[in-house]
Order: structure tokens, then sequence, then C-alpha cells
């Protein structure tokens, strides 16, 4: 710990920077402090949030009729004929594309590209766990300070390569690059290679962080902390982090190869050179599946701290979840074919399919072990334990409905539909983004200092959920009758359907438009808030709020687990107003 | 646990709204029983663990100065038990799912098989004689032919989706698909037989199905006779990401007794006149690129003037100039790329063995009746042109 202090007295007194807003500026931007970078990141995955947002709303926009060809007569008498439903035609000279179908194109790979590589990969353990890992571990910062530092501007950098692929007018080549169209489609343009490269260069920030958490949890835990002493959000970070560092590698080298096979056409995807297609689809998902965890676990890191300090129980099966992480996170590596099961042999469907069974087990026991949390609980229901009831609502839908997408019989139809989108939106944004808004609920008071309005961030909660089951519900029902995925146009049955869903998208904006409200509002006037506002029993909240610079005044000795309500006093926190049990039970 | 029985006899109002309508073969009605059994197991688990949420968090919501109550954090037996409920059940469902899968995958022996191509953007269905389907329908049509002639509205309005190409099949028959694509990857989807298989560039892949009989309110509109005969449309959508007209990469699969779809297929399969060979082949199969009424689409168009149009002067990306003559038309078919007219991106595919020696010749015939000029660049004498006379030439 002494090199950390060494570089914060390095970086105060031997640079005497700009003077003015330019030396807060400086003092940001070269800050060690994990929890400066914890908001840094904040406020970047917020603004990537946005841009992904806005390229939905985009996308459900234009998917609110089909095209049709009118003709009527005009004044005059003369047949005239036009064509209606293509909403985003509009746009076709501004981004440079052949016509509206390639804007639609752009703007869902947008949106797909934008939401996975730059918000929710990094969002709540590079935000979240950046600031809170090491002050829940009784550490000052992470094990490798500058090292924390760089994977944000690494972050940054990758971004704009993002942005400014956009720039030049974006990509239609899906998020996800399949070969050989991505290695074929705007052949006389950088802007492809351009996003491939920013999700090579996000990859590298990932692997940093996830290496940073790894070492950090295993060396900087606090005097008298055990494995099975950490709080059940520092389980999840962990294996979050094992995963990005086992998995980001082989995205990196498979993106290379498909950047070398656009610009020196080596053949190792393109079948009129002699590759392989669905190669890439294997090296693809055999990291982008596993990164399906890096976008979950975080999420059931915070779901299980929110469910057990505001219903003041200990977490029930704390060692079920603990290890259900690290199973998931071994599992994971191990049933990414069934993204491909139209694409494979039979014999590999079926030892995928059996395989992909395993990984629900796991998830499902997470599930069983929150609920019964709740039981004989005293239940807060404010913002953070509403989002956290949404999202057991919302991923159990999530969950369940991939049933039939791990059944091979049914997943030969529901593959590449409606139903697959709608299904893995209530898994990444019911599950995902709902725990995202939990813990920023949660934290929020410990990061900031400032107490929001408790009213009006409920009301946002409600209206976000509403909105996100209007929208995402009806896809289910879409995709099960016919309506495959990426299509920006569709026969004329399904519209219906769709109107409902791009009426929900505009309930969802309003929703996040009153979160933006009460966090802003919070900031400038909020309340100042309390050391320990919710009465958890974790380190952060045995320091001020917001944290001192070191964390803590001495280094903190663990003598107590982090769920213990029913034994244990919270700090800072007035034990009338939270009684122990009158008996507590001897286990 | 019993198996699921076959759906399509008896459909519940529930399946009706997920599906929108039967299976079409007897595999898909089994994987659709699958389904329901599935979201019904679902449904039951979901609607437990939300009821004791809903119940524990009203019933144990904080109260002023009341504690949480003391209860175990932990139990053996009950997480052994929540631990192999779920396992057994995922066990039934993987084996189930493995058997419906079976059934759509293995295909009789004495299928009928159908070469299926793939390109950006369209199907081609070459049936056993070697012949193809030419016919094409509209999505969706709709006018107000019928209120004018009322006199109920005096402004004509006529609206139509977008033109798909139709492939037969006859009913009550097994079909095998051999499917492969001319570029990059698609994905052959038959929503009603509940089976989808991707078509890729280096390889074969298909599946089979065993088409419905057909019943007494099985129809469809006949475009000829506008009357309606026995068959049964069903959808054929592109399922994997292709591209710009990825959602116009559909079409309809018809199915119609033996009778009708063996005087089809014969029809189609003896020879035709060049030029009406020529726009068939043009309506499924270059359409969704290329226009014959001047309007720019992803390629150029085959209306003549404005430099466009066989006979006239090509101006091409690497600043030189070509003739559209009969050459030109033959290596832009087989080989695109050879030559990429200026102002347009090189994406056609080859269609080196797609098209034999007489479909060729039918659309260079087809863009010679569209065009005002002939092969060497002068105009046509007043007989030919009197097609091309509203479109206006440069003069």
């Amino acid at each position: 710990m002494t090199t950390n202090d060494h570089a914060h007295h390095e970086g105060e007194s031997y640079f005497d920077g700009p003077p003015g807003i330019l030396a807060k500026v400086w003092q940001w931007m070269s800050t060690v402090d994990h929890k400066k970078i914890g908001i840094m990141y904040l406020v970047a995955v917020l603004i990537m949030f946005f841009l992904g947002g806005v390229s939905a709303l985009v996308v459900r926009y234009e998917l609110l009729d089909p095209v049709r060809t009118v003709e009527t007569l005009n004044e005059a008498g003369e047949l005239v004929q036009h064509t209606t439903g293509q909403r985003l035609a509009p746009l076709v000279d501004i981004m440079g594309a052949q016509n509206a179908n390639e804007v639609y194109n752009r703007f869902f790979t947008l949106h797909g590209a934008l939401m996975v590589f730059m918000f929710i990969i990094p969002s709540i353990p590079a935000s979240m766990g950046n600031f809170f890992l090491p002050i829940m571990l009784g550490a000052k910062d992470v094990a490798f300070p500058r090292l924390n530092l760089l994977s944000w501007y690494i972050y940054v950098i990758g971004c704009l390569f993002g942005v400014l692929s956009i720039l030049m007018g974006g990509v239609d080549t899906g998020w996800t690059f399949y070969t050989p169209y991505s290695t074929t489609t705007d052949a006389d343009h950088w802007r492809v290679i351009l996003m491939i490269l920013a999700a090579f260069i996000l990859g590298f920030s990932s692997i940093l962080t996830g290496m940073n958490f790894v070492v950090t949890v295993h060396k900087l835990r606090a005097p008298g902390m055990g494995w099975f002493d950490m709080p059940l959000f520092i389980w999840g970070i962990y294996a979050t982090a094992v995963i990005q560092v086992l998995a980001t590698p082989v995205i990196g080298i498979t993106l290379l190869l498909l950047v070398f096979e656009r610009v020196m056409r080596i053949g190792i995807f393109d079948p009129s050179m002699g590759g392989d297609p669905v190669l890439y689809q294997h090296f693809f998902w055999f990291y982008s599946h596993p990164v399906v965890y890096v976008m979950i676990l975080p999420g059931m890191a915070i779901i299980s701290e929110v469910i057990s300090v505001h219903s003041r129980k200990h977490i029930f099966g704390y060692r079920a979840i603990a290890f259900s992480s690290l199973g998931i996170a071994a599992v994971s590596f191990l049933v990414w074919g069934h993204h491909i099961f139209t694409a494979m042999g039979e014999l590999a469907a079926i030892l995928f399919s059996g395989l992909t069974f395993l990984v629900a087990i796991p998830t499902a026991i997470k599930v069983f072990n929150w609920i019964a949390t709740l039981y004989k609980g005293s239940i807060a229901l404010n913002t953070p334990m509403l989002y956290a009831l949404v999202f057991l609502f919302t991923f159990s839908i999530g969950g369940l409905t991939g049933l039939p997408l791990a059944t091979l019989a049914t997943d030969i139809h529901l593959h590449d539909t409606y139903y697959v989108v709608a299904h893995f939106h209530y898994v990444m944004m019911g599950g995902t983004v709902m725990a995202f808004m939990a813990g920023l609920h949660h934290w929020w008071p410990k990061m900031f200092g400032k107490m929001y309005n408790e009213r009006a961030a409920m009301l946002g909660c409600v209206i976000v959920f509403i909105g996100f089951n209007i929208t995402f519900f009806t896809q289910f029902f879409l995709g099960t009758q016919g309506m495959p995925r990426r299509y920006a146009n569709y026969v004329d049955e399904f519209q219906t359907l769709h109107i409902i869903s791009t009426y929900g998208s505009w309930l969802l904006l309003l929703g996040f438009l009153i979160h933006l409200g009460t966090f802003v509002a919070s900031l400038i006037a909020g309340d100042k808030a309390t050391a320990n506002p919710w009465g958890g029993l974790t380190l952060e909240w045995e320091t001020s709020s917001p944290p001192i610079e070191h964390n803590f005044h001495h280094e903190p000795v663990v003598t107590h687990g982090p769920y213990d309500y029913e034994t244990i006093v919270p700090p800072h926190w007035d034990p009338k107003d939270f009684p122990l049990p009158e008996n507590p039970s001897s286990h | 646990m019993s198996t699921p029985t076959l759906a399509s006899a008896n459909m519940s109002f529930f399946q009706k709204i997920i599906f929108g309508d039967h299976a079409a073969s007897e595999a898909g009605a089994w994987s659709d029983g699958l389904f329901m059994m599935i979201t019904w197991f679902s449904i039951v688990c979901f609607v437990i663990l939300m009821t004791l949420m809903v119940y524990w968090v009203i019933k144990y919501r904080r109260r002023p100065g009341v504690a949480a109550q003391p209860s175990p954090s932990h139990n053996l037996n009950l997480e052994i038990l929540w631990t192999v409920v779920p396992s057994a059940s995922m066990l039934v469902m993987f084996v189930l799912g493995f058997r419906g899968y079976a059934m759509k995958m293995v295909s009789p022996e004495n299928a009928m098989e159908l070469k299926v191509d793939a390109w950006k953007w369209a199907w081609k269905v070459t049936y056993p004689n070697g012949a193809s389907s030419p016919e094409v329908s509209f999505l969706s049509y709709k006018d107000n032919m019928a209120q004018l002639e009322a006199g109920e509205t005096d402004t004509y309005f006529k609206s139509t989706g977008l033109e798909y190409p139709v492939f037969y099949v006859p009913e009550d028959t097994s079909v095998r698909l051999r499917m492969h694509s001319q570029d990059v990857i698609h994905s052959f989807w038959i929503p009603e037989f509940r089976t989808k298989m991707d078509v890729i560039p280096n390889r074969y892949t298909g599946f089979g199905f065993h088409t419905p009989k057909l019943k007494s309110s099985d129809t469809y509109l006949d475009a000829a006779s506008m009357t309606q005969v026995s068959g049964r449309d069903m959808w054929i959508f592109c399922a994997e990401y292709c591209g710009d007209e990825h959602s116009r990469m559909a079409a309809t699969l018809r199915v119609v007794p033996q009778e009708v779809f063996d005087a089809k297929v014969k029809d189609w399969g003896t020879p035709k006149d060049p030029i009406e060979l020529g726009k068939s082949l043009y309506k499924t199969m270059c359409k969704i690129c290329h226009s014959i009424d001047g309007s720019p689409l992803i390629g150029p168009t085959w209306a003549s003037g404005n430099g466009f149009g066989f006979g006239y002067e090509a101006a091409l990306s690497d600043g030189s100039s070509a003739m559209r003559d009969d050459n030109y038309m033959r290596e832009s078919i087989l080989d695109p790329n050879a030559k990429v007219v200026s102002g347009f991106v090189p994406s056609m595919p080859a269609f080196q063995s797609q098209l034999s020696e007489t479909d060729i010749e039918g659309l260079i015939e087809y863009m010679k009746f569209l065009s005002d000029q002939n092969s060497d660049g002068s105009k046509k004498d007043k007989q030919n042109q009197q097609a091309d006379d509203t479109a206006g030439s440069d003069g």
C-alpha cells in the first residue's frame, strides 16, 4: 500500500497543473483514486447507454408500419405513386446510405454494438465495481491503481473509435460481425474496420479491469476477512473478472483475424478463398457466450446486496450463491454452441443443448435464494428494493423463456426471431439494467453524498417497469408467430404488435428521463446523505458519504459477517430505528 | 410427465394467441405441444415465485420499531430439493427436445428433393425436372375499385406491399431441401413447419418436411382467374441477417393438389418465348435490385435513357466506359464485378452456375426489349419501340 500513497503524493505535489477549472479537470483525468475512476466510468457508460437508447428508439420508430406502394390520382387526374412506411428515408443522404433499409440496418447495429461493448459489459463492474470493490474489501484502492486509470483511457479510446465509425456513417454488419457479410459489406470503407477495432480495444480495458479485480480480491482483503466473509457483490464481481480475463483474449484474436480478412483477404472465414464462415461464429460465441455472464453476474451480485440490506435479513444460502457464481462462470465456457444450432451438425447441436440446460440450474438456485431471503424480513419498499423486485420479475421471465431456446425442437423454430430478441432483452435489460438501476439508487448516497427524491425515483421505476414489459412482452408473440429479427420491413399481420412495442419504448424513454431528472436534482439540491442511510453492514457503510480519499481513517478489522443483521447494530445507525430481534437464532 | 400430444387436432385458445396459426406438419405440431408444455411449466414456476415474493413483501413490510424475525439462513434439504427438481425437469425437456429435433431433421427416403439457392436477396427453388417457378404475388393488395364503381368515393386508391416469388409443393408429400448460398449466410425458414436451417456458402445444408393434406377451407386467391382455388399459402423468410434487403428476402410456399403441381412444373419445364422467359426471371430474381422504370435501386436500372439501358454506353467506376451489348450483359450476369457501373458498389453475386444458356439469352432478350437502342447504339425502328414510348428517351 505504500506505493499507492507515494503515487498520490507524486500526483499532487510534483505536478503543478493548469489553474482554475482546468486544474479540476486535470485532477480528475490524472487521478488514480478508484472512486473517481469509478465515477468517470459511470459517466462514460451512461453516455453510451443514452446513445444506444436513442438508436433503439430509431429502430422502433421505423417499425411502426410496413412498406407499401400507394397509387392515387392527383388533382390533374394523373396516377401518382408513392411509398409509405420508410420512416428513415430522410436520413439516407445524411448517413451516406444507399436506401432506407441500410439506415435501419446501421441503427440496429449501432444499438447492439453500443449497448453490448460500450455499455453493458463495463457498466456494473467498471463503475460500481471500481468504486465499491476495494471499499467492501477494506482496502485503500485496487491492487494496481495506475493500470486502473489506463483501463479507463483504453475504454474511452475504444469508444472514440466507435463514435468515429458512427460519424463516418456507421456500419451495417450487426453487432456480431458475422462473416462473410462483415468481410464484404462496405468493402471500400474504413468504418467497419474502425468499429471492429473499437471492440478489440475495449477488450483490453475489460482484461485489465478484470485482472486488477482478481488480484485485489486475492491480496487486499482486510484483516479478518476470509473468502466466505466477503460480501456477495465481491463474489459476483470476482467471477466476472475471471471470465473477462479468460475469454476476452479470444475475441481479440478473432476480431484481428476479421480485420486481416477484410484488409488482406487472407481467407480464414471467406469460403470463396477457402475459408469457413461458420468457424467465425464458433470463435465469436466462444467469447460472447461467457460474456453474457460478464453482463449478468454483476447484476446478480447487486441484487444479493440490495435484497439483504433492505429486508434486514441474512442472505439465504450464502455459499450456494457464491458457488453458483463460480459454477456459472465455469459452465458458461461450454455452451457457446446454442447460438448456432441452425449452422452446426446434429450431434454437436444435441451436446450443446444438454450443456445449455446445465447453466440454467445455478441461475434458478440464485432466484430461489433471493426470494427466500425476503421471508420474515423487515422489507423497506424504497427505490433500490423496488428495482430488485422488478429484477426478480423480469429476470425470471427472461430465464424461463430461455428454456424453449435450449430445447432443440423448439429452438429451430424460435432461433433468430423476435422471441430471441424479447428473451435476451428480458435477461439483459430486465436483468442487468434493472440491477444496475437498483445498485445506482442503493449506492448513490454513498457515491455522491446526496439523497435523491424517493417518490420521483419510485415513479420512474414503475414507468420503466411498465414500459419495458409493453415493449418486450409483445415481442415474444411476434417471434412465435413468425417475425424474423433484423427486419426493416415486415408482413402486414405483425403490425399491431409492432405498434404496441414501439409505444412501450416511448414509455421507457419517459421513465429514464424521470430518473435523469431525479439524479440531476439530487446532485444540485439533494439532502446530505448520512454515512449509512440504509443500515448496511458491509464495510462501505462504515466510512463517510462520500468516502474520504483513502476510504478509511484506520484499516478496518472485520469481526462480523456482511449479513449478520440479527446480531449486529449497523455502524452510524440508531438502534431505536432498527431493533435487533429479541431471540437471535444460533446458527 | 406425459409426452405432449399432437396439437393440431385441438389447438387451445392460448396456443392460438402464441403461434397465430396451426403448424403445417406433424413434427411442427409436436414441437408446438412441447413449447406449450414448457410454457405451462414456466407459468406455474413463475406464479409460485411471484406469489411468494409479493406475499412476503406485503406481510413483512417494514414497520417502525419492528425487527426482522430470526429465521435460518440456509437449509440443506430445501436447497437440495430446489436443485434436483429443476434439474430433473430440464432433463425431461432436453430428451423431448432431442426427439422433436430428430422428427424435424430426418426426412423420409422417398422424399422429393428440392434444390434451394440463396443470394442477396432472393430464393430460387429448382424442381427435380430442372424447372423453377416464375410466379410472383403481392404481399398485400388493397384497392377501392369496388367503392369507386359503386360511387361511394371519387378518388382512386391502390395500396400494394412488395412482390415475392411463389414456390409450389404438392399436398401430402415428403419434401427434402438441399440448400446452398451464393454469397453470405442466409437462413431458410418456413414458420408453419416450425423449422429453419442456415444456408451457407461452402456446404450443403437442408431439412425435410411433410406437406399437409389440404382441407376444404384451405384456399388462396388465384391471380389469373381472380377466384379462390384450393391451396394453402405459407411464408418463407430469410432468418439470418444478410444486408440491405434482408427483410425482402421472403417468398410464398404454396401447397396445392398434386395434379395442379404436376401441371405447373411441366409448364415451367417447356421452352418459352425468350422475352417472356426473361421477364419472368427478372421478376423472381433481378427485380429486387434492378428497376425497369428508371428509378435507381441497388443496381443500375434496365430502362433506357440517362446513360442506362441496353445499347447505351456504360460509364464504369474505373473511369473507362463500355458499350452495353450482348457480351457486356452476359459478362455482367456471370461475373458482375468485372465491370462495375460508376456510382454503384460491387454487391451483385455471380450467377455463373445459376442460369442456363436459355435463361441468360432470355434475360438479354428482355433487356433488349426494354431498350430503345440496338447493341451498336443505333435507334430501334418504331415497331419495336412501342413499349418505351411513354418512358421517354433522351432523343
